[in-house]
Protein backbone atom coordinates (compact mmCIF):
# COMPACT_ATOMS: atom_id res chain seq x y z
CA UNK A 1 0.00 0.00 0.00
CA UNK A 2 1.56 3.29 -1.07
CA UNK A 3 1.13 6.30 1.20
CA UNK A 4 -0.11 9.68 0.03
CA UNK A 5 2.83 12.05 -0.06
CA UNK A 6 1.05 15.08 -1.41
CA UNK A 7 -2.58 15.99 -1.17
CA UNK A 8 -4.44 19.08 -2.37
CA UNK A 9 -7.93 19.51 -0.96
CA UNK A 10 -10.29 21.94 -2.66
CA UNK A 11 -7.25 23.97 -3.65
CA UNK A 12 -8.13 27.31 -5.22
CA UNK A 13 -5.83 30.08 -6.36
CA UNK A 14 -7.32 32.49 -8.87
CA UNK A 15 -5.99 35.86 -9.96
CA UNK A 16 -8.00 39.00 -10.56
CA UNK A 17 -8.20 38.20 -14.30
CA UNK A 18 -9.85 34.85 -13.50
CA UNK A 19 -6.80 32.82 -14.47
CA UNK A 20 -5.27 30.44 -11.99
CA UNK A 21 -6.27 27.08 -10.71
CA UNK A 22 -9.00 25.31 -8.77
CA UNK A 23 -10.98 24.34 -7.01
CA UNK A 24 -9.42 20.92 -7.40
CA UNK A 25 -8.34 17.87 -5.45
CA UNK A 26 -5.15 16.00 -6.11
CA UNK A 27 -3.31 13.09 -4.57
CA UNK A 28 0.22 11.90 -5.26
CA UNK A 29 1.41 8.69 -3.63
CA UNK A 30 4.80 7.15 -3.02
CA UNK A 31 6.35 5.82 -6.21
CA UNK A 32 3.99 7.69 -8.50
CA UNK A 33 4.98 10.01 -11.33
CA UNK A 34 2.03 12.31 -11.85
CA UNK A 35 2.01 14.55 -14.91
CA UNK A 36 -0.13 17.68 -14.91
CA UNK A 37 -0.90 18.17 -18.58
CA UNK A 38 -2.71 21.05 -20.18
CA UNK A 39 -2.34 23.90 -22.65
CA UNK A 40 -0.53 27.13 -21.82
CA UNK A 41 -2.37 29.23 -19.26
CA UNK A 42 -4.37 26.33 -17.84
CA UNK A 43 -2.91 26.79 -14.34
CA UNK A 44 -0.20 24.12 -14.28
CA UNK A 45 2.51 26.41 -12.98
CA UNK A 46 0.21 28.10 -10.47
CA UNK A 47 -0.75 24.69 -9.13
CA UNK A 48 2.84 23.50 -8.99
CA UNK A 49 3.91 26.64 -7.11
CA UNK A 50 1.23 25.94 -4.50
CA UNK A 51 2.33 22.33 -4.24
CA UNK A 52 5.99 23.41 -3.98
CA UNK A 53 5.24 25.68 -0.97
CA UNK A 54 6.06 28.80 -3.00
CA UNK A 55 2.48 30.10 -3.22
CA UNK A 56 -0.33 29.92 -0.73
CA UNK A 57 -3.75 28.82 -2.00
CA UNK A 58 -6.55 31.34 -1.64
CA UNK A 59 -8.81 28.55 -0.42
CA UNK A 60 -8.36 24.90 0.42
CA UNK A 61 -5.20 23.32 1.68
CA UNK A 62 -2.16 21.30 0.73
CA UNK A 63 -0.85 18.46 2.86
CA UNK A 64 2.72 17.32 2.49
CA UNK A 65 3.40 13.95 4.09
CA UNK A 66 0.13 14.39 5.96
CA UNK A 67 1.09 17.76 7.42
CA UNK A 68 -0.08 21.28 6.58
CA UNK A 69 3.16 23.03 7.55
CA UNK A 70 5.22 23.94 4.46
CA UNK A 71 8.32 24.55 6.58
CA UNK A 72 8.30 20.91 7.68
CA UNK A 73 7.88 19.76 4.08
CA UNK A 74 10.68 21.80 2.50
CA UNK A 75 13.62 19.61 3.61
CA UNK A 76 11.92 16.69 1.83
CA UNK A 77 11.19 18.49 -1.47
CA UNK A 78 13.17 18.83 -4.67
CA UNK A 79 11.78 21.67 -6.76
CA UNK A 80 12.45 23.00 -10.26
CA UNK A 81 10.74 26.17 -11.44
CA UNK A 82 11.03 27.66 -14.91
CA UNK A 83 13.68 30.24 -13.92
CA UNK A 84 17.27 29.08 -14.36
CA UNK A 85 18.68 31.49 -11.78
CA UNK A 86 22.00 30.46 -10.25
CA UNK A 87 24.99 32.08 -8.64
CA UNK A 88 26.35 32.64 -12.14
CA UNK A 89 29.87 33.53 -11.09
CA UNK A 90 30.29 30.20 -9.32
CA UNK A 91 30.70 26.75 -10.80
CA UNK A 92 28.08 24.02 -11.12
CA UNK A 93 29.90 22.14 -8.35
CA UNK A 94 29.65 25.12 -5.99
CA UNK A 95 26.01 25.79 -6.82
CA UNK A 96 25.13 22.15 -6.32
CA UNK A 97 27.04 22.06 -3.03
CA UNK A 98 25.03 24.98 -1.73
CA UNK A 99 21.60 23.62 -2.67
CA UNK A 100 22.40 20.17 -1.33
CA UNK A 101 23.79 21.62 1.86
CA UNK A 102 20.79 23.90 2.35
CA UNK A 103 18.55 20.83 2.24
CA UNK A 104 20.71 19.17 4.88
CA UNK A 105 22.30 16.71 2.46
CA UNK A 106 25.82 17.92 1.71
CA UNK A 107 27.44 16.41 -1.37
CA UNK A 108 31.14 15.82 -1.90
CA UNK A 109 33.09 17.38 -4.77
CA UNK A 110 32.86 14.11 -6.73
CA UNK A 111 29.08 13.75 -6.59
CA UNK A 112 27.75 11.46 -9.36
CA UNK A 113 24.88 13.87 -9.97
CA UNK A 114 27.06 16.11 -12.12
CA UNK A 115 28.21 13.26 -14.31
CA UNK A 116 24.65 11.91 -14.56
CA UNK A 117 23.58 15.34 -15.76
CA UNK A 118 26.54 15.27 -18.19
CA UNK A 119 28.06 18.33 -16.60
CA UNK A 120 31.23 16.79 -15.16
CA UNK A 121 33.43 18.22 -17.94
CA UNK A 122 32.28 21.75 -17.18
CA UNK A 123 31.57 21.32 -13.46
CA UNK A 124 34.28 23.78 -12.45
CA UNK A 125 33.46 26.46 -14.99
CA UNK A 126 31.30 29.43 -13.99
CA UNK A 127 27.62 28.81 -14.64
CA UNK A 128 27.56 32.11 -16.55
CA UNK A 129 29.31 30.31 -19.39
CA UNK A 130 26.63 27.61 -19.67
CA UNK A 131 24.02 27.29 -22.36
CA UNK A 132 20.34 27.31 -21.39
CA UNK A 133 20.14 23.52 -21.65
CA UNK A 134 23.15 23.07 -19.37
CA UNK A 135 21.60 25.38 -16.80
CA UNK A 136 18.41 23.35 -16.91
CA UNK A 137 20.40 20.16 -16.35
CA UNK A 138 22.07 21.76 -13.36
CA UNK A 139 18.68 22.80 -11.97
CA UNK A 140 17.53 19.20 -12.19
CA UNK A 141 20.72 17.91 -10.55
CA UNK A 142 20.23 20.40 -7.71
CA UNK A 143 16.63 19.26 -7.23
CA UNK A 144 17.72 15.62 -7.14
CA UNK A 145 20.51 16.18 -4.62
CA UNK A 146 19.87 14.60 -1.26
CA UNK A 147 17.25 12.12 -2.55
CA UNK A 148 14.14 14.22 -1.83
CA UNK A 149 10.99 12.24 -1.13
CA UNK A 150 8.86 14.48 -3.32
CA UNK A 151 9.98 16.01 -6.62
CA UNK A 152 8.00 18.90 -8.08
CA UNK A 153 9.19 19.86 -11.55
CA UNK A 154 7.77 22.64 -13.69
CA UNK A 155 8.33 22.02 -17.42
CA UNK A 156 11.30 19.74 -16.70
CA UNK A 157 12.11 19.04 -20.35
CA UNK A 158 12.46 22.69 -21.25
CA UNK A 159 15.83 23.19 -22.96
CA UNK A 160 16.79 19.52 -22.78
CA UNK A 161 17.93 17.69 -25.89
CA UNK A 162 16.71 14.17 -26.69
CA UNK A 163 19.48 12.56 -24.64
CA UNK A 164 18.70 14.88 -21.74
CA UNK A 165 15.02 13.98 -21.86
CA UNK A 166 15.87 10.29 -21.90
CA UNK A 167 18.18 10.78 -18.92
CA UNK A 168 15.47 12.61 -17.03
CA UNK A 169 12.82 9.99 -17.78
CA UNK A 170 15.19 7.26 -16.57
CA UNK A 171 16.04 9.18 -13.40
CA UNK A 172 12.40 9.83 -12.56
CA UNK A 173 11.46 6.20 -13.10
CA UNK A 174 14.42 5.03 -11.05
CA UNK A 175 13.57 7.45 -8.21
CA UNK A 176 9.91 6.46 -8.34
CA UNK A 177 10.87 2.81 -8.10
CA UNK A 178 12.67 3.71 -4.86
CA UNK A 179 9.50 5.31 -3.50
CA UNK A 180 9.93 8.95 -4.48
CA UNK A 181 6.72 10.73 -5.43
CA UNK A 182 7.05 12.92 -8.50
CA UNK A 183 4.76 15.63 -9.83
CA UNK A 184 5.62 17.31 -13.13
CA UNK A 185 3.79 19.99 -15.05
CA UNK A 186 4.30 19.89 -18.79
CA UNK A 187 2.64 19.77 -22.17
CA UNK A 188 5.39 17.59 -23.62
CA UNK A 189 3.24 14.50 -24.16
CA UNK A 190 6.05 12.36 -25.54
CA UNK A 191 7.99 12.87 -22.32
CA UNK A 192 4.92 12.13 -20.22
CA UNK A 193 4.40 8.87 -22.10
CA UNK A 194 8.00 7.88 -21.35
CA UNK A 195 8.12 8.92 -17.70
CA UNK A 196 4.72 9.25 -16.01
CA UNK A 197 2.57 6.67 -14.33
CA UNK A 198 -0.50 8.88 -13.94
CA UNK A 199 -1.86 11.84 -15.84
CA UNK A 200 -4.09 14.69 -14.78
CA UNK A 201 -5.54 16.89 -17.53
CA UNK A 202 -6.05 20.53 -16.61
CA UNK A 203 -8.34 22.86 -18.52
CA UNK A 204 -8.99 26.42 -17.37
CA UNK A 205 -7.56 25.60 -13.95
CA UNK A 206 -9.78 22.57 -13.37
CA UNK A 207 -8.74 18.91 -13.25
CA UNK A 208 -10.97 17.42 -15.95
CA UNK A 209 -9.47 13.95 -15.96
CA UNK A 210 -7.15 11.97 -13.72
CA UNK A 211 -6.17 8.38 -14.44
CA UNK A 212 -3.21 6.01 -14.84
CA UNK A 213 -1.29 6.57 -18.05
CA UNK A 214 -1.62 2.93 -19.13
CA UNK A 215 -5.41 3.06 -18.88
CA UNK A 216 -5.53 6.29 -20.78
CA UNK A 217 -3.40 5.03 -23.65
CA UNK A 218 -5.20 1.68 -23.73
CA UNK A 219 -8.46 3.53 -24.26
CA UNK A 220 -7.08 4.65 -27.61
CA UNK A 221 -6.91 1.08 -28.96
CA UNK A 222 -8.18 1.03 -32.52
CA UNK A 223 -8.14 4.80 -32.85
CA UNK A 224 -6.17 6.81 -35.33
CA UNK A 225 -4.98 10.40 -35.42
CA UNK A 226 -5.65 12.03 -38.78
CA UNK A 227 -3.89 15.30 -39.58
CA UNK A 228 -5.59 17.42 -42.22
CA UNK A 229 -3.60 20.33 -43.59
CA UNK A 230 -5.70 22.78 -45.56
CA UNK A 231 -5.51 26.23 -47.14
CA UNK A 232 -9.01 27.04 -45.90
CA UNK A 233 -11.06 26.69 -42.73
CA UNK A 234 -12.25 23.11 -42.27
CA UNK A 235 -15.88 22.32 -41.32
CA UNK A 236 -15.24 21.13 -37.78
CA UNK A 237 -18.85 20.52 -36.84
CA UNK A 238 -19.53 18.44 -39.98
CA UNK A 239 -16.35 16.41 -39.38
CA UNK A 240 -17.47 15.69 -35.83
CA UNK A 241 -20.65 14.09 -37.19
CA UNK A 242 -18.77 11.52 -39.29
CA UNK A 243 -19.32 8.05 -37.77
CA UNK A 244 -16.31 6.93 -35.72
CA UNK A 245 -14.95 10.44 -35.13
CA UNK A 246 -14.15 10.91 -31.44
CA UNK A 247 -12.83 14.45 -31.53
CA UNK A 248 -11.79 17.24 -33.85
CA UNK A 249 -9.54 20.15 -33.01
CA UNK A 250 -8.55 23.04 -35.20
CA UNK A 251 -4.83 23.65 -35.26
CA UNK A 252 -2.72 26.09 -37.21
CA UNK A 253 -3.07 25.24 -40.91
CA UNK A 254 -5.72 22.56 -40.49
CA UNK A 255 -7.24 20.14 -38.02
CA UNK A 256 -6.54 16.99 -36.08
CA UNK A 257 -9.22 14.32 -36.17
CA UNK A 258 -9.24 11.47 -33.70
CA UNK A 259 -11.35 8.63 -35.01
CA UNK A 260 -11.97 4.95 -34.46
CA UNK A 261 -10.41 3.01 -37.32
CA UNK A 262 -12.94 1.58 -39.77
CA UNK A 263 -13.23 0.89 -43.44
CA UNK A 264 -14.16 3.95 -45.47
CA UNK A 265 -13.33 6.43 -42.75
CA UNK A 266 -11.02 8.58 -44.86
CA UNK A 267 -13.44 8.57 -47.76
CA UNK A 268 -16.24 9.73 -45.45
CA UNK A 269 -14.09 12.51 -44.06
CA UNK A 270 -13.22 13.75 -47.53
CA UNK A 271 -16.83 13.53 -48.61
CA UNK A 272 -17.89 15.59 -45.60
CA UNK A 273 -15.52 18.31 -46.61
CA UNK A 274 -17.29 18.68 -49.95
CA UNK A 275 -15.59 21.20 -52.24
CA UNK A 276 -13.15 22.07 -49.51
CA UNK A 277 -11.20 18.89 -50.24
CA UNK A 278 -9.63 20.83 -53.14
CA UNK A 279 -7.90 23.06 -50.64
CA UNK A 280 -6.48 20.08 -48.78
CA UNK A 281 -2.70 20.20 -48.89
CA UNK A 282 -1.85 17.11 -46.88
CA UNK A 283 -3.46 14.21 -45.06
CA UNK A 284 -1.58 11.88 -42.75
CA UNK A 285 -2.64 9.08 -40.43
CA UNK A 286 -0.65 8.47 -37.24
CA UNK A 287 -0.71 6.27 -34.19
CA UNK A 288 -2.53 8.23 -31.50
CA UNK A 289 -0.89 9.32 -28.26
CA UNK A 290 -1.56 11.23 -25.11
CA UNK A 291 -2.36 14.42 -27.00
CA UNK A 292 -5.26 12.54 -28.63
CA UNK A 293 -6.53 11.43 -25.22
CA UNK A 294 -6.58 15.10 -24.28
CA UNK A 295 -8.45 15.92 -27.47
CA UNK A 296 -11.03 13.19 -26.93
CA UNK A 297 -11.64 14.07 -23.28
CA UNK A 298 -11.57 17.85 -23.46
CA UNK A 299 -12.56 18.45 -27.09
CA UNK A 300 -9.54 20.73 -27.38
CA UNK A 301 -6.08 20.34 -28.83
CA UNK A 302 -3.26 20.54 -26.32
CA UNK A 303 -1.79 23.47 -28.17
CA UNK A 304 -4.98 25.55 -27.86
CA UNK B 1 23.76 38.14 -8.85
CA UNK B 2 21.80 35.93 -11.11
CA UNK B 3 21.83 37.11 -14.67
CA UNK B 4 20.29 34.68 -17.07
CA UNK B 5 22.21 32.48 -19.43
CA UNK B 6 23.92 33.73 -22.53
CA UNK B 7 22.58 32.63 -25.86
CA UNK B 8 22.14 28.90 -26.23
CA UNK B 9 25.30 27.06 -26.90
CA UNK B 10 27.54 30.09 -26.63
CA UNK B 11 30.32 29.80 -24.15
CA UNK B 12 32.43 32.58 -22.76
CA UNK B 13 36.10 32.07 -22.07
CA UNK B 14 35.71 32.20 -18.30
CA UNK B 15 38.43 30.24 -16.56
CA UNK B 16 37.60 26.98 -14.79
CA UNK B 17 37.51 27.17 -11.02
CA UNK B 18 39.48 24.92 -8.76
CA UNK B 19 37.31 22.19 -7.27
CA UNK B 20 37.06 22.45 -3.54
CA UNK B 21 34.60 22.67 -0.74
CA UNK B 22 31.45 24.33 -1.96
CA UNK B 23 29.64 27.07 -0.07
CA UNK B 24 27.61 25.60 2.77
CA UNK B 25 25.48 28.62 3.49
CA UNK B 26 23.78 31.38 1.60
CA UNK B 27 26.03 34.17 2.85
CA UNK B 28 29.09 32.20 1.80
CA UNK B 29 27.60 31.64 -1.64
CA UNK B 30 26.67 35.31 -2.04
CA UNK B 31 30.08 36.45 -0.82
CA UNK B 32 31.93 34.06 -3.12
CA UNK B 33 29.83 35.24 -6.05
CA UNK B 34 30.62 38.89 -5.27
CA UNK B 35 34.34 38.19 -4.86
CA UNK B 36 34.35 36.36 -8.19
CA UNK B 37 33.33 39.51 -10.05
CA UNK B 38 36.84 40.89 -9.93
CA UNK B 39 36.48 43.86 -12.25
CA UNK B 40 33.29 45.06 -10.60
CA UNK B 41 34.90 44.55 -7.22
CA UNK B 42 37.97 46.59 -8.20
CA UNK B 43 35.74 49.45 -9.37
CA UNK B 44 33.64 49.21 -6.21
CA UNK B 45 36.70 49.36 -3.99
CA UNK B 46 38.43 52.05 -6.01
CA UNK B 47 35.67 54.58 -6.52
CA UNK B 48 35.49 55.90 -2.90
CA UNK B 49 39.10 56.98 -3.39
CA UNK B 50 37.96 59.29 -6.18
CA UNK B 51 35.95 61.17 -3.59
CA UNK B 52 37.96 60.95 -0.40
CA UNK B 53 41.42 61.72 -1.83
CA UNK B 54 40.44 65.10 -3.38
CA UNK B 55 38.49 65.98 -0.23
CA UNK B 56 41.44 65.47 2.10
CA UNK B 57 44.08 66.65 -0.36
CA UNK B 58 42.37 69.99 -0.94
CA UNK B 59 41.40 70.58 2.70
CA UNK B 60 37.76 70.89 1.72
CA UNK B 61 35.54 72.50 4.39
CA UNK B 62 34.76 69.85 7.01
CA UNK B 63 31.00 70.35 6.79
CA UNK B 64 30.95 69.64 3.04
CA UNK B 65 33.45 66.80 3.30
CA UNK B 66 31.40 65.20 6.09
CA UNK B 67 28.23 65.57 4.05
CA UNK B 68 29.76 64.03 0.90
CA UNK B 69 31.33 61.10 2.73
CA UNK B 70 28.05 60.40 4.55
CA UNK B 71 26.15 60.44 1.27
CA UNK B 72 28.77 58.06 -0.12
CA UNK B 73 28.22 55.61 2.75
CA UNK B 74 24.41 55.90 2.46
CA UNK B 75 24.51 55.30 -1.29
CA UNK B 76 26.88 52.34 -1.01
CA UNK B 77 24.60 50.63 1.51
CA UNK B 78 21.24 51.30 -0.10
CA UNK B 79 22.11 50.92 -3.77
CA UNK B 80 24.34 47.88 -3.32
CA UNK B 81 21.79 45.85 -1.40
CA UNK B 82 18.68 47.31 -3.03
CA UNK B 83 19.70 46.72 -6.62
CA UNK B 84 21.26 43.30 -6.12
CA UNK B 85 18.27 41.95 -4.17
CA UNK B 86 15.86 43.46 -6.68
CA UNK B 87 17.74 41.69 -9.47
CA UNK B 88 17.66 38.45 -7.51
CA UNK B 89 13.90 38.77 -7.29
CA UNK B 90 13.52 39.52 -10.98
CA UNK B 91 15.69 36.58 -12.05
CA UNK B 92 13.80 34.05 -9.93
CA UNK B 93 16.71 33.49 -7.55
CA UNK B 94 14.60 34.37 -4.51
CA UNK B 95 11.92 31.97 -5.78
CA UNK B 96 14.46 29.21 -5.64
CA UNK B 97 15.66 30.19 -2.18
CA UNK B 98 12.09 30.40 -0.91
CA UNK B 99 11.48 26.67 -1.36
CA UNK B 100 14.64 25.69 0.52
CA UNK B 101 14.27 24.65 4.16
CA UNK B 102 15.69 27.93 5.44
CA UNK B 103 13.72 30.36 7.62
CA UNK B 104 12.66 33.55 5.86
CA UNK B 105 14.53 35.76 8.32
CA UNK B 106 17.71 33.79 7.77
CA UNK B 107 17.57 34.07 3.98
CA UNK B 108 17.18 37.83 4.12
CA UNK B 109 19.76 38.23 6.89
CA UNK B 110 22.36 36.14 5.06
CA UNK B 111 21.89 38.07 1.81
CA UNK B 112 22.13 41.31 3.78
CA UNK B 113 25.21 40.13 5.68
CA UNK B 114 27.17 39.12 2.57
CA UNK B 115 26.52 42.50 0.94
CA UNK B 116 27.32 44.33 4.17
CA UNK B 117 30.71 42.59 4.53
CA UNK B 118 31.83 43.84 1.11
CA UNK B 119 30.45 47.32 1.80
CA UNK B 120 32.42 47.38 5.06
CA UNK B 121 35.68 46.83 3.19
CA UNK B 122 34.72 49.66 0.85
CA UNK B 123 34.03 52.00 3.78
CA UNK B 124 37.22 50.96 5.55
CA UNK B 125 39.26 52.17 2.58
CA UNK B 126 37.83 55.64 3.18
CA UNK B 127 38.88 55.52 6.82
CA UNK B 128 42.36 54.33 5.95
CA UNK B 129 42.81 57.40 3.77
CA UNK B 130 41.46 59.62 6.54
CA UNK B 131 43.81 58.02 9.06
CA UNK B 132 46.84 58.42 6.82
CA UNK B 133 46.06 61.96 5.69
CA UNK B 134 44.49 63.54 8.77
CA UNK B 135 45.79 61.58 11.81
CA UNK B 136 42.56 62.13 13.73
CA UNK B 137 42.02 61.25 17.37
CA UNK B 138 42.18 57.40 17.52
CA UNK B 139 38.94 57.06 19.53
CA UNK B 140 37.14 59.45 17.20
CA UNK B 141 38.10 57.56 14.06
CA UNK B 142 37.40 54.18 15.65
CA UNK B 143 33.91 55.16 16.78
CA UNK B 144 33.16 56.92 13.48
CA UNK B 145 34.30 53.81 11.61
CA UNK B 146 31.98 51.65 13.72
CA UNK B 147 29.20 54.15 13.11
CA UNK B 148 29.87 53.97 9.35
CA UNK B 149 29.56 50.18 9.47
CA UNK B 150 26.26 50.50 11.35
CA UNK B 151 25.07 53.12 8.86
CA UNK B 152 25.91 50.73 6.02
CA UNK B 153 23.72 48.16 7.76
CA UNK B 154 20.92 50.67 8.24
CA UNK B 155 21.17 51.70 4.58
CA UNK B 156 21.27 48.05 3.52
CA UNK B 157 18.01 47.48 5.40
CA UNK B 158 16.49 50.37 3.43
CA UNK B 159 17.71 48.63 0.26
CA UNK B 160 16.04 45.39 1.36
CA UNK B 161 12.81 47.26 2.10
CA UNK B 162 12.86 48.77 -1.40
CA UNK B 163 13.41 45.30 -2.89
CA UNK B 164 10.10 44.23 -1.37
CA UNK B 165 8.39 46.88 -3.52
CA UNK B 166 9.74 46.08 -6.97
CA UNK B 167 11.65 43.51 -9.00
CA UNK B 168 12.93 46.10 -11.46
CA UNK B 169 16.40 47.51 -10.76
CA UNK B 170 15.68 50.88 -12.41
CA UNK B 171 12.53 51.31 -10.37
CA UNK B 172 14.45 50.35 -7.25
CA UNK B 173 16.93 53.19 -7.91
CA UNK B 174 14.03 55.59 -8.18
CA UNK B 175 12.50 54.39 -4.92
CA UNK B 176 15.87 54.66 -3.20
CA UNK B 177 16.33 58.24 -4.33
CA UNK B 178 12.83 59.15 -3.18
CA UNK B 179 13.40 57.59 0.23
CA UNK B 180 17.01 58.59 0.80
CA UNK B 181 16.92 62.26 -0.27
CA UNK B 182 14.46 63.42 2.42
CA UNK B 183 16.26 61.30 5.00
CA UNK B 184 19.56 63.00 4.21
CA UNK B 185 17.91 66.41 4.28
CA UNK B 186 16.21 65.74 7.60
CA UNK B 187 19.54 64.53 8.98
CA UNK B 188 20.82 68.06 8.46
CA UNK B 189 23.41 67.09 5.89
CA UNK B 190 22.70 70.06 3.63
CA UNK B 191 21.80 72.74 6.16
CA UNK B 192 22.96 71.53 9.55
CA UNK B 193 20.68 70.28 12.30
CA UNK B 194 18.57 73.00 13.93
CA UNK B 195 18.81 73.26 17.73
CA UNK B 196 15.10 72.64 18.29
CA UNK B 197 11.97 71.50 16.51
CA UNK B 198 10.92 68.41 14.67
CA UNK B 199 13.97 68.36 12.40
CA UNK B 200 16.19 68.17 15.45
CA UNK B 201 14.33 65.11 16.73
CA UNK B 202 14.19 63.42 13.34
CA UNK B 203 17.95 63.88 12.98
CA UNK B 204 18.43 62.07 16.30
CA UNK B 205 16.76 58.90 15.01
CA UNK B 206 18.70 58.70 11.74
CA UNK B 207 22.33 57.57 11.61
CA UNK B 208 23.35 60.01 8.88
CA UNK B 209 23.45 63.06 11.15
CA UNK B 210 25.78 61.27 13.59
CA UNK B 211 27.98 59.99 10.79
CA UNK B 212 28.31 63.40 9.22
CA UNK B 213 29.39 64.79 12.58
CA UNK B 214 31.79 61.89 13.01
CA UNK B 215 33.48 62.59 9.68
CA UNK B 216 33.76 66.26 10.61
CA UNK B 217 35.44 65.28 13.85
CA UNK B 218 37.88 63.03 12.00
CA UNK B 219 38.67 65.97 9.70
CA UNK B 220 39.49 68.11 12.74
CA UNK B 221 36.22 70.01 12.50
CA UNK B 222 34.02 71.01 15.37
CA UNK B 223 30.57 69.46 14.89
CA UNK B 224 27.85 71.00 17.05
CA UNK B 225 26.45 67.76 18.52
CA UNK B 226 29.15 65.16 18.02
CA UNK B 227 31.18 63.30 20.58
CA UNK B 228 32.98 60.00 20.19
CA UNK B 229 30.87 58.39 22.89
CA UNK B 230 27.61 59.40 21.20
CA UNK B 231 28.96 57.92 17.94
CA UNK B 232 29.70 54.65 19.70
CA UNK B 233 26.23 54.46 21.23
CA UNK B 234 24.67 55.37 17.88
CA UNK B 235 26.72 52.65 16.17
CA UNK B 236 25.44 50.04 18.61
CA UNK B 237 21.85 51.24 18.38
CA UNK B 238 21.66 51.54 14.61
CA UNK B 239 23.52 48.25 14.20
CA UNK B 240 20.84 46.49 16.23
CA UNK B 241 18.09 48.24 14.24
CA UNK B 242 19.74 47.18 10.95
CA UNK B 243 20.02 43.52 11.91
CA UNK B 244 16.50 43.41 13.34
CA UNK B 245 14.96 45.15 10.34
CA UNK B 246 16.80 42.94 7.85
CA UNK B 247 15.59 39.79 9.57
CA UNK B 248 12.05 41.15 9.85
CA UNK B 249 11.96 42.03 6.15
CA UNK B 250 12.58 38.41 5.14
CA UNK B 251 8.93 37.41 5.19
CA UNK B 252 7.86 40.45 3.13
CA UNK B 253 10.73 39.97 0.68
CA UNK B 254 9.94 36.32 -0.01
CA UNK B 255 6.19 36.84 0.06
CA UNK B 256 6.48 38.91 -3.12
CA UNK B 257 5.81 36.79 -6.16
CA UNK B 258 4.36 34.02 -4.03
Amino acid sequence: MSHPVLEARDLLRRFSNGRGVGPLNLLVSQGEVLALVGPNGCGKTTLLRCLATRSTPGQGEVLWFGDRDPALARPRLGVVFDATAHADELSARENLAFFASARGAPVGPSTPLLSQAELSDVADEPVASYSYGMRRRLLLAEALAGDPELLLLDEPTLGLDVAGQRWLADVLQERAARGTAVCISTNDTEFVESAATRVCFLVDGLAVHDSPLDELLASLGGSREIHLTSRSQLPVERLRCVPGVEGVALVEGGAIVLAHQREGLLADLLATMGDLDRTLVDLSVREPGLADCFLRITGRALGD
Amino acid sequence: MTENAPAMGLKTSAPPRTPGTGPRSLWQLELRATLSRRRALAIKMGFPLLLVIPLVATDAPQFFAGMLLTILIAMVGTVGTGVSVTRSRGSGWLDRLAVLPLPRWRISLEIFFAGWLVDCVQATIVFLVLELAQRPDPFAILTTWLLALATLGFSGAIGLAVATLTDNAGEAMLFLAVILAPMLFLSGLFTGVPATGIRYWVAQVLPFSYLSDGFQLCLHGNPPYGSSMSFLLAAIGFGIVAVGASAALGRALLARGA
